[in-house]
């Protein structure tokens, strides 16, 4: 493996120069901010969550120190073993004995029994901005691209490399005292992190893929007076059946609205009509849950209305062309490693509510739920990923009535959350039947209704039990959306096997980019992983 | 304690709180109630004593629905159970039970625990279900647990919560099934204490237990089940100096 990675004959600059391929495929240059907008984005807020959890764990400075020393022997073992010139092996060994020395200082210095600590935060901030200052300060040559033709150069990183990287750490290290220093004053800040992170794919995806120019004057007539009325005759009526006297009446209401919502569909009508209308009969469907005080009618409303607007928003920024690129709508020209996320997460995200739902009407005592779900889940579990991803690709488009069409992309991520929805309806369900009996009759005899007693008991006890094979799944849907290779997607895994080794400058560089891709899916899942070991030890799973 | 002993308490012309008449229950082919037939009054505590499988959770399950019984008639509060699903909740609500494994709720704190059903069930606002609970944990004992998680004590301050949890719905019957069978012996007594304390106040109960100074104690009738049958119902006096059915003699020879 070392002969393999250290030969001579490896063209690292391969990956090297074509990184931006590999992350966004054919992004045009000059938009690059965008990328670099949105993963600024995600980096304070992941910097603000971390400090509003105070997930940052702490470590003792002999862990540390123990460590620092494994990873200089890890370099000087490596050094040794790799065959290097001379000149390379001695730089190895230096950069190796640093580490090693200081850690192994450290450690005679402190006795077996120091406690003291420090936040391995800090310490991963130092080590990347290490990193860094190697990236502004050694001579590693720059490889750039010109015109289609590669160019390595001595000197340092590019630029545009550096300088960005250098600037998204100094943004997620303030966020994270931002967020440490509002925490104590700003209450609901959790709450608010959670729906940014959920909203982030979608306003993320919008700001890299198109620049919706709005045609202000299709805004005026047409898009704001449909939301309007959605918004105040939808209010309106929940008012209503929030009520207490709505009763039966305002059930056989609600069930007429899903009807002809669901009959919207067959008719010519505008999507955002038909979408407006079937969330609103969901909502007037529950509205009997809601149903009492004042206070919890009104925020049944405006949890409605945000819905409303946010779903709207969405609606007319995708179906207002992009003019930056100059292409059409629908047109998907990202790739790699952004395409890869973009799958995961609106899969991830679509899928859950979805998949807990299916879950649910598996386990629910009524025949007519349990045998469609059970029906719906053994039939997906009875096909490959590969047919899902075909038939949606190619045959979704044919079968939709006249005048409607769906993108590649969005049909992929449809037929994505459907295959996957049903794996983690098994994964919930697992969690819902572990849930002993005593919890139903407990919440039962407390006077709960069903869906207090499923919101508020069994499901989050059933959701506690569910986190590792549940984020299995996550990692599961990320490294296998690599499979959109065969409908033609450009993706991570398929830039670096095919696309890189194809072009004339990196003719047979397959292997030097496949290992490049395997590491960063490995960066992914791992640090998934990790993230999973700590929900549960913070949730205590295992306590009880 | 003697001043809520038998003799002093004269319930003749208290109303009816539960009423069983000619209830029957089956699982399947086997009869676990047959032709139960009783009444409770109100502030009356009724102590339910028999050997195991002899149907007493079967029983007391019925009278908030938790088991469905298939003939017979069961009237709660003047409410006559029935499937109708606002019946069950509007008794479940006027009914509090306690469950021998506590079945507190593990992912929520103390305070939620009690809080939950007020909350969402009664709509009360939150900040009153919380100053009704921390009353309800003094009243019970434990002020000081109110942020714990169920997992971090010990069964007879679970139990106690579970007690103070059904409590926070002002019930008008609490039912009791085993409450002190899986404690430890030291913690039995702490929970008996805050049920007396309860009787004390009026409520009316329906208590299985095999504690029989309890039964003695703080009983104003003491039911005697056997195979699903009621055998013998009598004050406590009478049950335990002269019992006239063999069955109950065999009984109480056996755990005395
Ligand atoms: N779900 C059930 N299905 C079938 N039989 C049951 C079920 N629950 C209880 N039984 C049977 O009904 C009878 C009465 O049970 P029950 O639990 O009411 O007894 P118990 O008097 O409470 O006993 P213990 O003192 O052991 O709690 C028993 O023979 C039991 O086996
Ligand atoms: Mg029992």
């Amino acid at each position: 493996m070392l002969g393999f990675i250290f030969s001579p004959d490896r063209r690292w600059e391969a990956p090297a120069t074509n990184l931006r391929l590999l992350m966004t495929k054919a992004y045009p240059t000059e938009q690059y901010a965008r990328i670099w907008f949105s993963l600024g984005t995600l980096l304070v807020l992941a910097g603000l969550s971390l400090a509003a959890w105070r997930a940052a764990p702490r470590t003792t400075y002999r862990k540390l120190a123990g460590k620092f020393t494994g990873y200089g022997a890890a370099v000087i073992v490596v050094g040794l073993l790799a065959p290097f010139s001379a000149g390379a092996t001695l730089a190895y060994l230096a950069v190796g004995a640093v580490p090693l020395v200081g850690g192994l200082m450290t450690l005679r210095l402190l006795d077996n029994h120091d406690e003291r600590d420090m936040s391995t935060l800090l310490v991963s901030v130092l080590v990347v901005a290490a990193g860094l200052v190697v990236l502004w300060t050694v001579p590693l040559g720059q490889h750039t691209f010109v015109k289609g033709t590669a160019y390595a150069r001595p000197g340092t990183v590019a630029l545009t490399t550096k300088l960005p990287l250098s600037v998204m750490l100094g943004v997620m290290v303030a966020a994270f005292y931002v967020g440490s220093f509002v925490r104590e004053r700003f209450k609901s800040l959790k709450a608010a992190l959670a729906l940014l992170w959920l909203l982030s794919p979608f306003i993320l995806t919008m700001i890299v893929l198109r620049d919706p120019a709005f045609d202000s004057a299709h805004l005026i007539s047409t898009d704001i007076p449909i939301g309007l009325a959605f918004g105040i005759g939808g209010g309106l009526l929940l008012w209503l059946l929030t009520s207490a006297k709505a009763g039966e009446a305002g059930r056989a209401v609600s069930v007429l609205l899903l009807v002809a919502a669901l009959a919207s569909f067959l008719t010519p009508m505008r999507m955002v009509v038909r979408i407006d209308a079937l969330m609103l009969a969901a909502l007037a469907l529950g509205a009997a849950t809601f149903a009492g005080s004042l206070e919890s009618r009104l925020r049944y409303i405006g949890g409605w209305i945000g819905v409303l607007a946010i779903v709207n928003w969405i609606i007319t920024a995708t179906n207002t062309p992009s003019t930056v690129f100059g292409m059409p709508t629908g047109t998907f020209f990202g790739g790699g490693l952004t395409l890869t996320l973009m799958l995961t997460s609106f899969t991830v995200i679509f899928a859950f509510p979805i998949g807990i739902l299916m879950a649910l009407a598996r386990t629910s005592k009524m025949p007519i739920f349990r045998v469609m779900s059970t029906a719906y889940i053994e039939a997906i579990r009875g096909i490959p990923l590969i047919t899902v991803f075909m038939f949606f690709a190619i045959m979704l488009p044919l079968l939709l009535p006249d005048g409607m069409s769906v993108a590649q992309v969005p049909s992929i991520v449809i037929g994505y959350t459907l295959f996957s929805a049903a794996y983690l309806a098994e994964n919930v369900r697992g969690g819902l039947q572990s849930v002993n009996r005593g919890q139903h009759e407990a919440a039962e005899a407390l006077g709960m209704s069903t869906a207090q007693k499923t919101l508020l008991i069994t499901l989050p006890q059933a959701l506690r039990v569910s986190i590792p094979p549940l984020v299995g799944q996550a990692i599961g849907t990320f490294k296998e959306s690599s499979l959109v290779l065969i409908v033609g997607l450009f993706d991570l895994l398929f830039i670096a096997r095919n696309v890189i080794p194809n072009t004339s400058d990196f003719l047979g560089t397959s292997r030097e980019n496949l290992l490049v891709a395997s590491v960063i899916y490995w960066i992914g899942s791992y640090s998934m992983s990790k993230a999973s070991q700590r929900v549960e030890r913070k949730v205590g799973l295992g306590e009880r | 304690m003697t001043d809520s002993s038998p003799e002093i308490r004269d319930l003749s012309h208290a109303k009816d709180m539960i009423v069983c008449d000619g209830v029957n229950k089956w699982y399947g082919d086997f009869q676990a109630l047959k032709d139960v037939t009783a009444t409770v009054k109100e502030r009356e505590v009724v102590v339910v004593l028999g050997p195991s499988g002899s149907g007493k959770s079967t029983w007391i399950r019925c009278i908030n629905r938790l088991e469905v019984h298939q003939k017979g008639v069961i009237i709660v509060d003047g409410v006559e159970l029935s499937s109708d699903v606002r019946n069950i909740e509007k008794i479940r609500s006027e009914v509090g039970m306690v469950f021998q494994q506590f079945n507190l709720f593990p992912h929520l704190t103390v305070m939620d625990n009690i809080t939950l059903a007020p909350k969402w069930v009664r709509k009360m606002p939150r900040v009153e279900a919380e100053d009704k609970a921390m009353a309800l944990l003094e009243r019970v004992g434990i002020p000081e647990q109110a942020d714990k998680f169920p997992g971090q004590m010990s069964g007879g301050q679970q139990q106690r919560v579970a007690i103070a949890r059904a409590l926070a719905m002002e019930p008008r019957i609490m039912l009791f099934d085993e409450p002190t069978s899986a404690l430890d012996p030291e913690m039995i007594k702490e929970v008996l204490d805050v049920m007396i304390g309860l009787a004390e106040s009026g409520m009316t109960m329906m208590v299985v237990t095999h504690e029989m100074g309890f039964a003695k104690e703080v009983a104003d009738r003491i039911i005697f089940m056997e195979d699903g049958e009621l055998v013998e119902v009598g004050t406590p006096e009478h049950f335990f100096t002269n019992p006239t059915e063999d069955r109950t003699k065999l009984f109480l020879s056996q755990i005395l």
